[in-house]
């Protein structure tokens, strides 16, 4: 069993058609459940995206959602959180820091994980390059914040490796739509497996990418389990059994 | 047996030509050493029969020992790398391995530091479309199509994002001769928008992972047969 972290449900802007999640393809690369996000709450609109996510969310059992955050938006981020984390299919909160124009070191995104942290709940943060070196900093000047580097860091996955290493509460996710050779292995490698998560950016990007890139590191059964569900089972505090 | 594990879900898939493989290694970055032998090895480990291999050396370096290391090789199609800092040199190396025989020739434009809009590429397009020889090329396909079009050229790009899927497919309408690698075309649904028939499989072994492209082109919604066609079928059309 597998649990994505970071898969998307809506429309993308891209020459694409995949508005609808496929529980076909969940099912076919062993994916139970998955932790999306809404596109529209990511690329344009947080609080209207959130309303949508939420509706949907009540139509499915695979699925949990992430209260996505626009930085510029924390008044409307505050009335969002409240509204449907204790609902309980909302299990954490999605920043995008490009789409928001919020990099990791930006004033307004230090008062969104602040506030992230408020309550208790992991923030999946995106990360490119080096940035994932600056999530680090982040996360250990912000008391009690846990945050998952979403796309490790993608070309950055060296500085992921030193990041996750530098900080307990910062975990890592490896989707990316390239696959450079052994990057999962290097990172595997030279982090605590207890900090490894599985996403696939789907439904951007098909599940074979980040399953592919995974089957390729050939990782003991033990480190394979942890990354396909027991980490998220334990970080987001699902109530999952394989 | 983990939850990654992949083997079921290829099944019998075998690649019977490969499109986009490297020797040699890169002296800017960490990565593979590129020696012919592992090479080899990581394309069989991945039911992958032939490559199109092409020489980093050649590209970074040096055209001619670079390209006569690959064509020393056995049991691969040679492809002839260029040098679009070097359009004169180039062309004369083209000119030298079509007369070997050799079918198609690679260009670097990132690794040489090259823009389509350079003089170089152009010149090299037309000679190449002149000698029939297929170009493989690297570079973002929303920039480099333009050196290609209206030669009759038949060219493969081996770079296509996803992201510009769009723009490959309204310039592929008007050109026949433009094929895209699978290699980078992993959203849900790429493979199943571009025709078949312009599909190659293209793994950059060994410096990406070719069970990614593998894996996405088993789980594809195409045909059997344009599965077949798009694991080397096509490629051994335009490539011999």
């Amino acid at each position: 069993m597998i649990v994505d972290v970071h898969a998307h449900w809506g429309p993308w802007f891209f020459t694409m058609d995949v508005a609808e999640l496929n529980l076909a393809t969940m099912d076919r690369y062993g994916i139970g459940v998955s932790i999306v996000s809404a596109t529209e709450a990511v690329i344009y609109d947080a609080s209207a995206g959130n309303r949508a996510l939420d509706g949907w969310l009540a139509t499915t059992e695979r699925h949990y959602g992430y209260v996505t955050v626009n930085p510029r938006r924390l008044a409307e981020a505050e009335r969002d959180l409240d509204e449907y984390l204790p609902k309980g299919r909302f299990v954490g909160v999605k920043i995008h820091t490009d789409y928001t124009g919020s990099p990791v070191t930006s004033p307004q995104l230090r008062e969104a994980l602040a506030l992230v942290a408020s309550r208790g709940v992991p923030a999946l943060v995106h990360t490119w390059g080096a940035s994932v070196l600056d999530l680090a900093q982040a996360v250990m000047d912000t008391p009690g914040l846990r945050a998952i580097a979403g796309h490790m860091g993608a070309d950055g996955h060296r500085y992921a490796v030193e990041a996750a290493r530098s900080c307990d509460r910062l975990w890592l996710e490896p989707c990316y739509s390239h696959a450079p050779a052994g990057r999962i292995a290097q990172v595997v490698a030279g982090v605590d497996p207890e900090r490894l998560l599985f996403g696939t950016d789907s439904t951007l990007i098909d599940p074979a990418s980040a399953f592919g890139a995974v089957a390729a590191a050939g990782l003991s059964p033990g480190v394979a389990e942890l990354i396909a569900w027991r980490n998220a089972v334990q970080l987001f505090g699902l109530d999952i059994t394989a | 047996m983990t939850a990654f594990d992949a083997r079921g879900l290829i099944g019998e898939l075998t690649v019977t030509l490969d499109v986009d493989v490297l020797v040699g290694a890169y002296a800017d970055r960490d990565g593979p050493p590129g020696d012919p032998s592992s090479v080899l090895a990581v394309l069989g480990e991945n039911r992958i029969g032939v490559g199109a291999v092409a020489s980093l050396r050649a590209a970074l370096f040096d055209l001619r020992s670079g390209n006569d290391e690959v064509l020393a090789l056995p049991g691969v199609v040679p492809v002839g790398a260029l040098d679009l800092r070097d359009p004169i040199g180039s062309v004369r190396e083209m000119e030298r391995l079509a007369a070997r025989g050799v079918r198609a020739v690679r260009l670097f434009p990132d690794e040489q530091g090259v823009e389509a809009g350079f003089p170089s590429v152009r010149h090299v397009a037309r000679r190449a479309a002149a000698l029939g020889l297929v170009v493989l090329t690297g570079g973002d396909v929303r920039r480099f199509w333009q050196p290609f079009s209206g030669l009759e050229a038949k060219v493969v790009f081996l770079d296509t994002h996803f992201y510009h899927l769009g723009d490959f497919l309204v310039v592929a309408a008007d050109e026949p001769g433009f094929h895209t690698s699978t290699r980078l075309l992993n959203s849900p649904d790429a493979l199943e928008t571009v025709p078949a028939d312009r599909l190659l499989y293209g793994s950059r072994t060994p410096h990406y992972e070719p069970l990614v492209p593998l894996l996405r082109l088993a789980t594809s919604g195409l045909k059997p047969e344009e599965i077949t066609a798009v694991a080397g079928g096509n490629a051994r059309r335009l490539l011999g």
